[in-house]
Order: C-alpha cells, then sequence, then structure tokens
C-alpha cells in the first residue's frame, strides 16, 4: 500500500516524467551536486548496507528508482516535502538508535543541508552507484567484514591499563579507573561497612542480614564475606530467577486454556542446583541445549533441556494450524537459544535476512533445523540414578548367593539319593492330600477389552488394566481328576488394588453378582452343574451382598461383596454343587464370574479350586495343583514322568527345615531389591513419547520430520529442505558446521545428536561462538550487580545494541571466565572485590552533570530491589521465610517460601511480582524495568499479606520496652540502629498509635505492627544500598 | 495494575526513542516533568487526535455478520443451497458443515441512514448515525485465542502488547487515582476470554502497561481497601511516619528523583484508595441514568453496569477500556456454534440496551466527540449452517463486521463490502491491522511510528502492514 501511495505521490510532485517548468535546470544543477557530494557520501556512508553487500531495511540506495521505492517501514525520502524525508531524520541523528550512518560520526551539517538540497532538486543520480548485471543481490553474503563487527571478533587480548593508583583494588578497577579518568570523573570512596554487607547479601543471596549475620560480617573480611555468601544455597535461589527472565521460563502452556505442565518446575530446580555447584558456564549451556544426548544419565542433565520447551504452545489447534504452530515453536527455540545464550537476535530472519544482524534468512532455517525432531515429553527420570545403580548391584550380588545357596543345596547327590527313598517310602503318606484341588486354568478373559487376565503361580489369576463398569470373567480348566463336590472362589489381595483389594473398586471392594459352573464337550456343547449352597469366611451383609446372593440367578442387584470388615484380607467363599460331579472325559470345566451390580466391582485377583471332600473347610489357601495329584497317581502306577518326578521333588523339599531356611532367604532377597527413585520430569527431547494435546484426535503430529526453508516465514511456501547448520558470522577460521556435528555412538537410536553439535559449536572458543557466548554471560552477570550492563542491552549484542561502555574490559572478563573453566563464582567474586562495586551509592550533582547514568561508574548505583527480593526480604525480616527449597511451586499468595517458588502460570501471573516488573514469560527478557508506581504504595498500606507479616514481626519485639523494641526492629529490618532522631520518631509513633488502639486487644501489638508495615514501606528497606 | 509514576531513567529514554521523531527532552519540558520519569504522565501523539479514550466492546466469541449488521438478501435466496467449492477446513468443525443459511432475524432500514439492522438490536438501531460500519474486516485465524490475540495485538501470537497497552504506552493516562487501561470480563462465572489474560497483556513492554483487569467479584482492584483493624486516622498517622523517615533519608541523597517519586507514590495511592471505589460505584448515579443503561433489568444487567463503569472510567481519564460480551467459547458467548438464533438472541438481548445506553448518555455529556467506541469481535461467522441439534454457525476469518462510533469517526457510513452471501470481504478489505491503524490514527498516532525497542527490533502494533481507513473519518 505504502508503494501506490508514493507512486502517487511522485506522480503530482513531477518525479520522472516530468514536465515541470524549469525542471532541465534542476535537474542539472542536483546532477552537479550529486556529483560533488552526495555520491561520495553515499558510497563511503551508506552503501555498504543499502545496495552492496546488503539490502538493511530493505533500502536499496544503488539507483534513484530504488531510493524512491524506499525502504520496508518508510519512503526514504519526500519529494513533496524535502525537509521531512525520512533519510534526513536518520542522518541528523533525530531517531533514537537509527542513527545513520550507525557506530559512526554524524556526517557534517553542510553535507546534510547538501543532502536536503538535493532532494528538493528532485534526488536525481548521474548514474547507478553500482553497476550490476541482475537487479538487486540475491541473498545475503556474510563476509569477513561482517565478522569485523566488535561482538563477533575473537577475544582482544588486552592487558589491564595502569591508571587508578591506589584506589585499585583489582584489574577490573584499572579499565573503569581509566574511562573515569577520561571522562574527567573521580570515583565515590568505598561504601560504609553496612552498606557494603547489606549490599552483599542482597546482591548475593537476595536477602538481608540478620541481626546476627551482620555482627558476624563485620569482624569479618570482605573476601571471607564474599565467599561464605557465594556458598549459601541461597545463592542459587536468587541468581537462578535472574536465568528464568531470559528464559522465559513458565509452567503453563499459555494460550486458550493455559494447560499445566506440572513437571516444568523440575528446569526451575536444575537452574538452581547448577548455579550453586557452580556449574561451569559452557556446561550449563550444553546440558540446556543437549542435556539429553550429553548425559541422559544424568537427572539433572534431562531437567535443564526444560529450557528449549519453556516457551508458549497454543492448547487449542485446528488441521490448518498444525504446521505453522510447529515453526513458532521451533522459532521460539532457536530465538530464545540465540538471545539467551548468545545475544543474538536470531528470530528476525525469519521471514527476510535480518535487518541489521548479518544474518541470513537461510542461517535461520538451518539454526531452526538444529530442533527439528525436538519436542516437549513428560518422562519417569531416576532421580539419584548412580547410588541406584550401586545399591542395585550390591543387591544382585546378594541376591545372587542366597539363589547360588539354594541350588548348591538341592544339586547335593546325598539329597538326591534321601528323595528317591522317600519316593518309595513316605512320598504318598507325606504329601497330604488336599481338600481343596486348584484349576488347571488354561485360558482366562474378560468381556471387557481393557481388562487382561493374568495367570500367576499357584493358581491364582490378576486382573490388570483399566476395569470396566460391568465385567464378566471366562476362566476355562482342565478337567479335575476325581469327583467334584464343592467349588471355591478365593478373593485374594494384591498390592495393584486400592487398600489392596480384592476387589478392584475404588474402595477395594467387589460384588460377585454371579457364579456359573459348566462343563463343556470337546464341541462345544455346555451343561450348567447347578450350584446350590454357599458359604464364606466373610460377607458384607446377609442379603443383597451375601455370599448365597451369588447363586440367587439375580445379575444386577445383588452379590457376594466383602466391605464392613473385609477388605484388605484374603477372602474365600464355597459353593456346593448340586450333584457330585465327574467330567465325561474330553469335558472341559468353565467358570462364569459377573460382576454387575455395582460399577467397576470385579475381582482384582483371584483363585478357583474344587473338592471332592464331603465338608471341605472354608477357609483361604491350602489348595494343592492338580499336578500333584497326578503326580502321585503316576508314582502308585510307576508311570512317573520327569515332570512329574520335579512336582514331587518341590514337595520333598517342603519337608527339610535346611531347605526351607534357604528358600526364605530367597524370598526375602527379592523383597528388599532397591527400588528406583523415579519422577516425572518435563524435557524438551527427541523420540519420546510427545506430551498430550488437545489436538492429538485431529492427528496433530507434534513435528515434521523436515525442516523447509520459508518464503517470509509462511509454511505454504517452502523453498527446499534446510539441513542443520550454524550461524556463519560465527564461523571462523574456514571452518564449517559439519566440524562440529556429531553422529550418534553405535546403537543410539532416540535422538538425532543435532543439539549435541549446536552445543559443540555455541562452546566452542577457537572457531566457533565460545568468544560471544563468554562476552554475553559475562555482561549478564555485571548486569545484574550493577544495573546495568557493560552492554546496556544484554539481549542485544547485534549492531543494533548498544556499544560496550568499556569494551576492553568485557573482553578481559571473558576471557579470564574462559580460562578460569567458565568459573561464575569466580566471576561474581571478581567483581564484588572490586573497588568499583564496594563504592559507595551516594549521590554527587557534579559528576551526575557529566554522567547522569552513571555508565562509567562513579558510584555503585543504588536501585529498587527486584519483585522476589521485596517479598522476600520481608518475609525474612519478619522471620516468616519458609526456607525448602524445590518442588512443585504454588499460586497460593499466602505461602511464605521464596518468591522463586511461585508457580508461573501465564494466565496468572502473582500480582504481587507483576506489580513489581517481573515481567511476562514469552519471551526472552535481559533486564527489567524498574517503575514507582502507586499501586505499589497500595501493596504496602493494604495488603493482606504484608500486614499479616508486619504483624508476626510486631508480635516477636511487642514486649520489649519502647526504645528496645524499636532498636530490634531497625537492625532486623535494616541491619542498623536507629538515630536519636528516628528514634524518637518511631517512638511518638508507638505512643500516639497505641493510645488510638486504646480498648482493643492486642492494642500495643497492632501499633508495632503499624509501625513495621512503615519499615517494609521505606525506601531504605526496598533500596540496594 | 499499573497507573501513574514514575521510572527509571534508562528506561524511559527507551520510551523516548519509541515515540519516533519526538524528542524526550522536549516532551518532558512540555510537561514539567523533567527528572521525575513519570511512565504513565500524559502524553501528546504525533498529531493532534480527535479521540482521548477508547471504550471498546468486546463481542467475544465472533459475532455473525449476516445476522446482526451486514444484511445480505442473496443469502435468503440462496438459503438451503450448498456452497460450492467450500474448504471445509474454514470453520473449527470440518465434519459439520451444512448448506448455506440465511439469518433467522428479519432486517429493517434504521436511522436517517436507512441502515438494514438485524431484529436482535432494537434499541441500537437507533443510533446507526452515529456508527461508521467496516464490513470488509478480515484476520488471519480460525480458532479463538489466535484471532483474538490477533485483534487484541495484532498478531495471531502470544506475548505482544496489546492496543491499550500501546495507546497508553503513547498517551499515557489522564487519570491519577484510576489504571489507564481497565478490562471488564463477563461477570456471571461464564469465564474469560480465550487466552485469558494475554488479551489485555503489555508483552514486552514495561508491566505498567497492562490492563487492569477488574475482577467480576468482590473488591475490582486489589490491595484498595485499608487493613480493617485500622482507622483512617491512625493509616494517615502511617504515612505521616513513613513521610518524615523517608525525608530523613533522601536528605543524604538529594536530588535522587527515583526516591522522591516513591515518596510521592504513597500520596497518590492514599488519593486512589479513596478515588478509585467512588469511580467504581455506579449506586451514585441517578435512577434514570442507571434506567438508560439498564440497570436492573434481568437480562443486561451486569453489562449495564460495566457500560456505566466504563462511562464514569472515561469521564475520568481512563484512557482505554474493554468489556468483554461473553465468556468462553460455545454457548458462554457470540461462539453460535449451536442454535446461532438463539445465541445472538441471548447475547444482543444482554448488551442491546447497555450499549444504546452508553452512546445517548456520552453524546448527552459531550463526552461522544472525544470518545472512540468500538464493537467488534474476533472474526465473523460462516453463512452457512453447522449441523447441531439446533442449526449454528461456524467460525470465519475471511469476513467480519466492526462499527465504530464517536472519536472523530463519521456516523451512518459503511465502509467495506463482504460478497453477495457475506463469506468474504470483497470490496476495500480491511485487515485487522487496518484497523488498528486507524483507532491509534483517531488517538493522534502515525502507527508506522508509535514504536518499541526489544531485542534488537523496533515492534509496532500493526507489525509492517496496516493503513487508516480514511473515507470512515470525520
Amino acid at each position: 500500500m505504502r508503494k501506490q501511495v508514493l507512486t502517487i505521490a511522485v506522480a503530482l510532485s513531477g518525479g520522472p516524467v516530468l514536465s515541470q517548468e524549469g525542471h532541465a535546470e534542476k535537474m542539472k544543477e542536483g546532477i552537479a551536486l550529486f556529483q560533488k557530494t552526495i555520491r561520495p557520501a553515499l558510497i563511503d556512508n551508506c552503501l555498504k548496507c543499502h545496495g552492496d553487500e546488503k539490502v538493511r531495511s530493505g533500502l536499496d540506495l544503488s539507483t534513484r528508482n530504488l531510493l524512491l521505492e524506499g525502504g520496508d517501514s518508510e519512503d526514504a525520502i519526500d519529494l513533496e516535502k524535502p525537509g521531512e524525508s525520512y533519510l534526513l531524520t536518520l542522518i541528523r541523528h533525530e531517531e533514537e538508535d537509527l542513527e545513520m550512518p550507525p557506530k559512526k560520526d554524524k556526517l557534517p551539517d553542510s553535507l546534510i543541508a547538501d543532502f536536503e538540497k538535493w532532494i528538493a532538486l528532485g534526488a536525481p543520480y548521474d548514474k547507478p552507484l553500482l553497476e550490476r548485471k541482475g537487479e538487486r543481490p540475491a541473498e545475503m553474503r556474510v563476509t569477513d567484514s561482517d565478522r569485523e563487527f566488535w561482538s563477533f571478533k575473537p577475544l582482544a587480548k588486552v592487558a589491564p591499563p595502569k591508571a587508578g593508583g591506589k584506589w585499585v583494588k583489582g584489574e577490573i578497577d584499572q579499565f573503569v579507573a581509566e574511562k573515569l579518568q577520561q571522562n574527567n570523573l573521580l570515583p565515590n570512596s568505598q561504601a560504609t561497612d553496612r552498606d557494603r554487607i547489606r549490599r552483599a547479601y542482597l546482591s548475593v543471596i537476595g536477602l538481608p542480614p540478620t541481626a546476627d549475620q551482620l555482627k558476624a560480617a563485620l569482624s569479618m573480611s570482605h573476601v571471607d564475606l564474599v565467599d561464605e555468601l557465594l556458598a549459601s544455597p541461597h545463592y542459587g535461589e536468587r541468581w537462578a530467577r535472574h536465568w528464568l527472565d531470559a528464559a522465559r521460563f513458565a509452567e503453563s502452556h499459555g494460550f486458550e486454556q493455559d494447560y499445566n505442565r506440572k513437571y516444568a518446575y523440575h528446569y526451575r530446580d536444575f537452574v538452581i542446583k547448577a548455579l550453586n555447584a557452580n556449574m561451569p558456564w559452557d556446561e550449563f549451556v550444553r546440558l540446556q541445549v543437549a542435556g539429553d544426548e550429553i548425559d541422559p544419565e544424568n537427572p539433572l542433565a534431562m531437567m535443564a533441556t526444560g529450557f528449549l520447551g519453556a516457551g508458549v504452545f497454543p492448547t487449542q489447534l485446528t488441521e490448518k494450524e498444525f504446521e505453522s504452530a510447529r515453526y513458532d515453536e521451533l522459532d521460539d527455540m532457536a530465538a530464545t537459544t540465540g538471545t539467551a545464550m548468545l545475544g543474538l537476535t536470531i528470530g528476525c530472519a525469519r521471514c527476510h535476512d535480518h535487518k541489521f544482524d548479518p544474518i541470513p534468512v537461510k542461517d535461520y532455517y538451518r539454526f531452526v533445523a538444529n530442533f527439528t525432531t525436538t519436542i516437549r515429553s513428560e518422562i519417569d527420570v531416576n532421580l539419584d540414578s548412580e547410588e541406584y545403580q550401586l545399591a542395585l548391584k550390591e543387591w544382585q550380588v546378594r541376591d545372587a548367593q542366597s539363589m547360588d545357596a539354594r541350588a548348591a543345596f538341592e544339586a547335593n547327590p546325598k539329597l538326591v539319593n534321601l528323595f528317591e527313598r522317600w519316593l518309595k517310602t513316605d512320598a504318598r503318606s507325606s504329601v497330604t492330600q488336599s481338600e481343596w484341588m486348584n484349576l488347571d486354568v488354561k485360558s482366562a478373559v474378560s468381556s471387557h477389552k481393557a481388562t487382561k487376565l493374568k495367570q500367576q503361580a499357584e493358581g491364582a489369576i490378576l486382573a490388570v488394566g483399566a476395569a470396566g463398569a460391568k465385567e464378566i470373567y471366562t476362566v476355562k480348566s482342565a478337567p479335575p481328576s476325581g469327583m467334584m463336590r464343592f467349588l471355591r472362589v478365593e478373593a485374594l489381595t494384591d498390592s495393584s488394588m486400592k487398600r489392596k483389594g480384592p476387589g478392584r473398586a475404588s474402595n477395594g471392594n467387589f460384588a460377585l453378582s454371579n457364579l456359573k459352573l459348566l462343563a463343556v464337550s470337546r464341541d462345544g456343547e455346555k451343561r450348567e452343574l447347578k450350584l446350590v449352597g454357599a458359604k464364606a469366611t466373610h460377607q458384607q451383609n446377609k442379603s443383597n451382598l451375601s455370599v448365597a446372593s451369588s447363586i440367587d440367578g439375580n445379575f444386577d442387584g445383588t452379590g457376594w461383596a466383602v466391605d464392613s470388615g473385609g477388605i484388605g484380607k484374603d477372602q474365600a467363599a464355597v459353593f456346593e454343587l448340586e450333584k457330585a460331579t465327574k467330567l465325561n472325559s474330553g469335558e472341559m470345566l468353565e467358570v462364569e464370574l459377573r460382576f454387575s451390580n455395582n460399577t467397576q466391582h470385579s475381582l482384582g485377583r483371584f483363585r478357583l479350586s474344587v473338592s471332592g471332600n464331603p465338608a471341605p473347610s472354608v477357609r483361604v489357601g491350602g489348595g494343592k495343583d492338580s499336578a500333584i495329584s497326578a503326580a502321585l497317581e503316576a508314582l502308585a502306577k510307576g508311570t512317573l514322568d520327569e515332570k512329574q518326578r520335579k512336582v514331587l521333588f518341590q514337595q520333598y523339599l517342603i519337608s527339610i527345615p535346611e531347605w526351607v531356611e534357604l528358600d526364605a532367604a530367597v524370598r526375602n532377597s527379592l523383597g528388599t531389591k532397591p527400588k528406583p527413585s523415579v519422577t516425572k520430569v518435563q524435557v524438551t527431547s527427541e523420540g519420546f513419547k510427545p506430551t498430550k494435546h488437545h489436538a492429538d484426535g485431529r492427528g496433530f503430529p507434534h513435528f515434521y520430520p523436515e525442516t523447509h526453508f520459508l518464503s517470509r516465514g509462511d509454511p505454504n511456501q517452502k523453498k527446499g529442505v534446510a539441513n542443520a547448520g550454524f550461524l556463519q558470522v560465527l564461523i571462523n577460521n574456514g571452518k564449517a558446521s559439519a566440524d562440529w556435528q556429531e553422529q550418534p555412538p553405535a546403537g543410539w537410536k532416540r535422538t538425532s545428536y543435532r543439539r549435541t553439535g549446536l552445543a559443540n559449536w555455541m562452546t566452542d572458543v577457537e572457531n566457533g561462538a565460545g568468544h560471544l557466548l563468554a562476552r554475553v554471560a559475562v555482561n549478564r552477570i555485571w548486569h545484574h550487580h550493577f544495573g546495568r550492563g557493560i552492554v546496556s542491552t544484554p539481549n542485544d549484542f547485534g549492531l543494533q545494541g548498544k556499544l560496550p561502555s568499556h569494551p576492553e574490559l568485557l573482553d578481559y572478563m571473558a576471557r579470564r571466565f574462559i580460562a578460569s573453566g567458565w568459573d561464575v563464582k569466580a566471576l561474581h567474586r571478581d567483581i564484588m572485590l572490586s573497588a568499583t562495586w564496594q563504592q559507595s551509592s551516594a549521590p554527587s550533582p557534579k559528576k551526575a552533570a557529566a554522567d547522569p547514568d552513571n555508565q562509567f561508574l562513579w558510584r555503585f548505583t543504588p536501585r529498587r530491589l527486584e519483585a522476589e527480593i521485596v517479598r522476600d526480604s520481608i518475609l525474612s525480616s519478619a522471620g516468616q521465610l519458609d526456607t525448602k527449597m524445590y518442588g512443585p511451586g504454588t499460586l497460593d499468595e499466602r505461602h511464605r517460601r521464596r518468591s522463586i517458588y511461585f508457580m508461573i502460570k501465564r494466565s496468572r501471573l502473582v500480582p504481587m511480582m507483576q506489580i513489581f516488573d517481573q515481567p511476562e514469560p514469552l519471551s526472552s527478557q535481559g533486564s527489567r524495568p524498574s517503575t514507582t508506581i502507586a499501586p505499589q504504595a497500595l501493596l504496602f498500606m493494604n495488603n493482606p499479606q504484608v500486614v499479616s507479616w508486619a504483624g508476626a514481626l510486631a508480635a516477636s519485639v511487642s514486649s520489649k520496652e519502647t526504645d528496645e523494641a524499636i532498636r530490634e526492629l531497625y537492625r532486623r529490618t535494616l541491619s542498623r540502629d536507629p538515630t536519636a532522631t528516628e528514634l524518637r520518631d518511631n517512638r511518638a509513633f508507638i505512643d500516639a498509635q497505641s493510645s488510638s488502639y486504646q480498648g482493643t486487644k492486642n492494642g500495643k501489638q497492632l501499633a508495632y505492627a503499624d509501625l513495621c508495615q512503615v519499615i517494609f514501606s521505606l525506601n531504605e528497606f526496598v533500596y540496594l544500598p | 495494575m499499573n497507573f501513574p509514576h514514575y521510572t527509571r531513567r534508562h528506561w524511559l529514554q527507551k520510551s523516548g526513542a519509541g515515540l519516533g521523531g519526538l524528542g524526550l527532552a522536549s516532551l518532558l519540558a512540555d510537561e514539567g516533568l523533567l527528572g521525575t520519569d513519570d511512565p504513565l504522565a500524559p502524553k501528546k501523539g504525533h498529531f493532534g487526535g480527535r479521540a482521548k479514550s477508547v471504550i471498546w466492546l468486546f463481542i467475544n466469541g465472533g459475532p455473525s455478520q449476516v445476522d446482526t449488521w451486514d444484511y445480505k438478501p442473496e443469502l435468503e435466496k440462496m438459503d438451503g443451497k450448498e456452497l460450492e467449492g467450500f474448504d471445509k477446513n474454514t470453520g473449527f468443525f470440518a465434519n459439520a458443515v451444512g448448506p448455506l443459511m440465511k439469518s433467522p432475524f428479519e432486517f429493517t432500514p434504521r436511522g436517517e441512514c436507512g441502515k438494514m439492522v438485524s431484529s436482535i438490536f432494537p434499541k441500537l438501531g437507533e443510533h446507526v448515525d452515529k456508527m461508521a460500519f467496516i464490513h470488509s474486516g478480515h484476520t488471519e485465524s480460525n480458532n479463538h485465542s489466535p484471532a483474538l490475540f490477533m485483534m487484541n495485538s495484532g498478531q495471531p501470537r502470544m506475548g505482544l502488547p496489546c492496543v491499550g497497552s500501546w495507546v497508553t504506552y503513547g498517551l499515557g493516562s489522564e487519570s491519577r487515582d484510576l489504571p489507564a487501561f481497565v478490562v471488564m470480563s463477563d461477570p456471571l462465572d461464564r469465564g474469560l476470554p480465550k487466552g485469558h489474560a494475554a488479551n489485555w497483556g503489555a508483552g514486552f513492554l514495561p508491566s505498567v502497561y497492562q490492563g487492569t483487569w477488574l475482577k467480576p467479584k468482590g473488591d475490582p482492584i486489589d490491595n484498595l481497601n485499608r487493613p480493617k483493624h485500622m482507622s483512617d486516622a491512625q493509616q494517615l498517622r502511617q504515612l505521616a511516619l513513613l513521610k518524615k523517615l523517608n525525608g530523613e533519608h533522601i536528605k543524604e541523597r538529594p536530588g535522587d528523583a527515583e526516591l522522591e517519586a516513591r515518596i510521592k507514590s504513597f500520596e497518590l495511592a492514599y488519593r486512589m484508595q479513596n478515588a478509585a471505589p467512588e469511580a467504581f460505584d455506579i449506586d451514585r448515579e441517578p435512577e434514570h441514568v442507571k434506567k438508560l443503561y439498564g440497570v436492573g433489568e434481568k437480562r443486561c444487567d451486569h453489562f449495564a453496569r460495566q457500560c456505566l463503569t466504563a462511562r464514569r472510567m472515561v469521564e475520568r481519564g481512563v484512557r482505554f477500556v474493554q468489556i468483554y460480551s461473553g465468556g468462553m467459547e460455545n454457548q458462554r458467548s457470540w461462539d453460535g456454534h449451536n442454535d446461532i438464533k438463539g445465541n445472538h438472541s441471548q447475547f444482543a438481548g444482554e448488551t442491546d440496551t447497555p450499549i444504546a445506553g452508553l452512546l445517548t448518555d456520552l453524546e448527552q455529556r459531550g463526552l461522544l466527540n472525544d470518545t472512540l467506541v468500538i464493537w467488534g469481535g474476533e472474526f465473523g461467522r460462516l453463512p452457512l449452517t453447522q449441523k447441531s441439534k439446533k442449526p449454528g454457525r461456524d467460525h470465519n476469518p475471511h469476513c467480519f463486521t466492526t462499527w465504530m462510533a464517536g472519536g472523530g469517526v463519521k456516523g451512518g457510513v459503511s465502509y467495506g463490502e463482504s460478497d453477495e452471501i457475506g463469506h468474504h470481504a470483497a470490496v476495500d478489505k480491511a485487515h485487522v491491522n487496518d484497523i488498528h491503524a486507524t483507532i491509534l490514527h483517531q488517538l493522534g498516532f502515525n502507527h508506522e511510528k508509535l514504536t518499541y525497542n526489544y531485542n534488537g527490533r523496533r515492534f509496532r502494533l500493526t507489525d509492517v502492514g496496516g493503513k487508516v481507513i480514511k473515507p470512515i473519518l470525520a
């Protein structure tokens, strides 16, 4: 549309086709001016980025027609109102952050005046600035000159300048002193001990010192204090929050339903643990990008991958949106990796070559392709894998020992001889003929498909899978030998059921609605063997849930159940056959158990047996396998085969106390097998089952096997497959992406190892992105210490970012950082031990006039504490802080753990955090604004939590004498004693407020609570000194 | 929540840059605010805007254009016919596509302009001479939340600043006692619009610019009530002590604007604590005004109260008010998949009197000139039947109708046309970016220059598109 408007404007004002009066003279004058000043100026200052190597912002100056087309967002020149041309706005430096030419001095005023005049003359060209055969350059080329931009260059090797004299405490100070000197500034003097200590506490662990801690710190060297604080577990809780901003971390999907990601908190815990363990920064980065490949057995490495999948994702998708949603997700992974780790706005190259940085659109898709098959999954992770593996090994040794002992005993030839003798003499008498014979089950099925009936040892049957509302179990067995007079159903417990069962109902009960016994002939003909009498070890009542009701012919209303004292115990019911029966040859036995008088009231584990005994006991157990009686029969007939022999050998062994003991050892050993401590973790990996999604039913594939180059970011305009690769501008010394890429090790199938290659490149300090990675990390840490980075745009180290205020210092520290093995705590230490960090924050109008933003660090910049630290400081001062670490968070504003344990649900961000500028977790945030708004004041004045914490603090001092109570409050909250004036003012307040509460219960304590609220509200309390 | 006041200097520079060619220093000098860094101080746009504030009646769920304002006689003739070549994936339910369906409502000419209006708007029909209709709206998603994000933030993605945030970022607030950007959602337990708070989020803009959601039940804003145990005098004594102690502290730090601002913020907070509940208390309105909006009428009482609150807000200088009609999807909002007739009758019934009352009231008070009223949802609906127990209509991203009134737009005009059955925008198509460009224009902004620098990119509400719909401007 712009282009159309422009065409009209040109036509009206006399552009190319003109018949205006004086036109020829104007053109002549214009061309003369062009040749004299404009052309050289354009070639020297503009053409490289606007027509030659690049066409930044879509503006090409190489020909007049292209100039008239303008850039992406603006017309470059306005022939009607030449003075208002955008090009002039930019070269006059009237548009912040878009000063042209960039990173160079402003053009001389006379030249700018020439530009205006030239535009007024119609902006004529004598000839194009570039002779080109084709039209525009086809695509962006990344050249060595692009790698000359400061942040893409290798880290400079710099020696600290000799500056600063006695003020200097470390190398950092020498760099800072030099800059101060150059700007005619002097550093502030050292902060007071109290300010230094309070600053150290709040900076490192995010909590003010308690009175005792303050006292201890006062008699401690600064180094010791810094080391002590860096060793505190609270350090990780404080600094993890900074990284979580950059990682756009949250625990829900966002979008329509904003479903919770229940297991996402592990990533937060990973960051805390990694920082506390002082994990080297390159490792920290590698694990977040590819921990699932680099160290899959390490639970922390798996948790680290939560980084990639922490972004938003729609919860509802139509078919049309599947692919574009996936490209959005890939973009989120790539963009966040780029911004948070490399300070590069890679995402800007999705639709076109990056407008400012040397990132061609092709580089973008190659970078994205590293994540092609990467998805969010929820997997079981063994938290103590090492410990578990060790314990398992130990157990296996013990277990093998007991098995071996038993086997050795059984194999003893003497024993074998004794067994042979026993067979001949005692077998028949010592193997008790049981009254109950377990059925020899051939098949067992349920009418409900999800239920599987599994046969276990000793004739038991276990039901697994989800129980159906109503079910019928059909069990078929070989014909029992001999006469059948009774059928027994044993209802058995198992830990797979609620309250161990024996039923599958939610209370562990079952209800056997009907029981049928059938004889089935070889050709499938069935005859029912009618059951007439019933007895049980326990029945729920004597009517509708009695054992007799299982054979009352009423299917859906009645049946044997065992609640009211019978749950969690084995039970048995015995049913009498109307006629004693022996099956005809070829007949099978079939038992049908129906569960239909209550929902999901089927048996969870059971056993069926029959008895020929005229009056068998009603009890659980004691059933013998039919195999035993068959073996005894065979023994009598002299036809004992090897299998039957083994059956009898088992019977023999039971009679030997020695063996029973050995056998018990084996069984006990099984009970002591170590169990892994498993937890569900949200990971971002490949090859695991994707996290469930609403659109699964519509066939949402979660990912596509290939990433394509897209035209203008549109999945409907694919331009070929993009192979994984890295950013050319950060590939040095003639290397190629393949130099970092890895093949999966032999036998590894689950993931592609593409991200391992990415991690290799990102952390390579020789030829890859390692130097930039270090710069960005050092700058982030500096940023959080001083409130402003050496690069004040911590998320953008590209051409649109700010230039470093102390480039040599940044490179020096980054180099040192790499040399130290990416030691983060050492970096903190360097910074905090510097005189620069230890300066007082005292203002100075004179210095502020020279450097209002304190970019040269003439003082420590005082600033308001972040949302989390405001809240944590109140909780801690009030003695209310719950220091429990890790685990699921909460949305409840009343909780008393550190604020990092608030659950971050995208649709329900915690108001108390938001109000103090905690950012929305939608994309990477490098720095928080720090606003002062009235609702913050309202929170201090009226918020129920603040009021209650003030009350708790008050309760701990209100019984003291007034002055002492006030002193104690000051020490606990502000780490100092009140001045005489303050003491007087506070005392006056307590007196007046107490008397105004006269007659109110706890009036005095309320007065103190009101005072505590005032103290929490003080500037001094919420500002880093 | 977010109202007045101050921010750090480095941030303000960013904001200055965002205002395009406007120099920060001059801006602050004009306001006499140098050194105080107030992110919500009233600011000027790029040029004099016709409107000072906006009330957006968000017709949540996707109102059907052919059953409301876009009269389609041709559709009546084609009732019951299959639409050949229809892409079944246009709406949400590919398996429930039925034949073309005429509107179940009668249309009659209304106002002096004779605009054909559906019978579900008996009262609103009286105001067509104030309205500028855009019949050629189209958007980029057929799914609620991306379409809601599109309509609210200019892109079908989560995480970008909403129109209200951009506007308060650009113009600040006229009110010291109330939030600059206020959102009201359905108070009848029918849920929040899909995507919840992201529909009024500030994205990467500082959180002071996010919409303040007025809780539909209980206190509308957090922390507005003094602790129960405390009297006004007791709280004032607290504040006096706080001022005194902070005063001692700042003596050592003269000229620190941030600390000064923080001291002031407690005074402002105290004022707000008194003023805000008054502003929300519609019971202070005279009976005839309440009646005008339909307060007390069973089916529309809830929306009437919200419309009346909206007027009280803009009257007090609130910059941007959004009211959602309806809750989440299906029968809980205008999302008439099932029974379009019953659905739209119900929700029109809930809003007809209140919106008509709002327009009348704004006009009578002379507020309509300065207040841009917008009626519209996230997309339109298909002219086809969605097969259901009772016939419904599925989502249609290709065409919707929206209207604006007041705030410098012409009345009784229509811009753009849909095709003869209301399926696609056909003539003078208006993209969501165009609607946003027009809103910003009425408030005094060149939409291409209202930008914010974030992670290396200058973002704007209209992304890379947007043209002002000039023909509807007075």
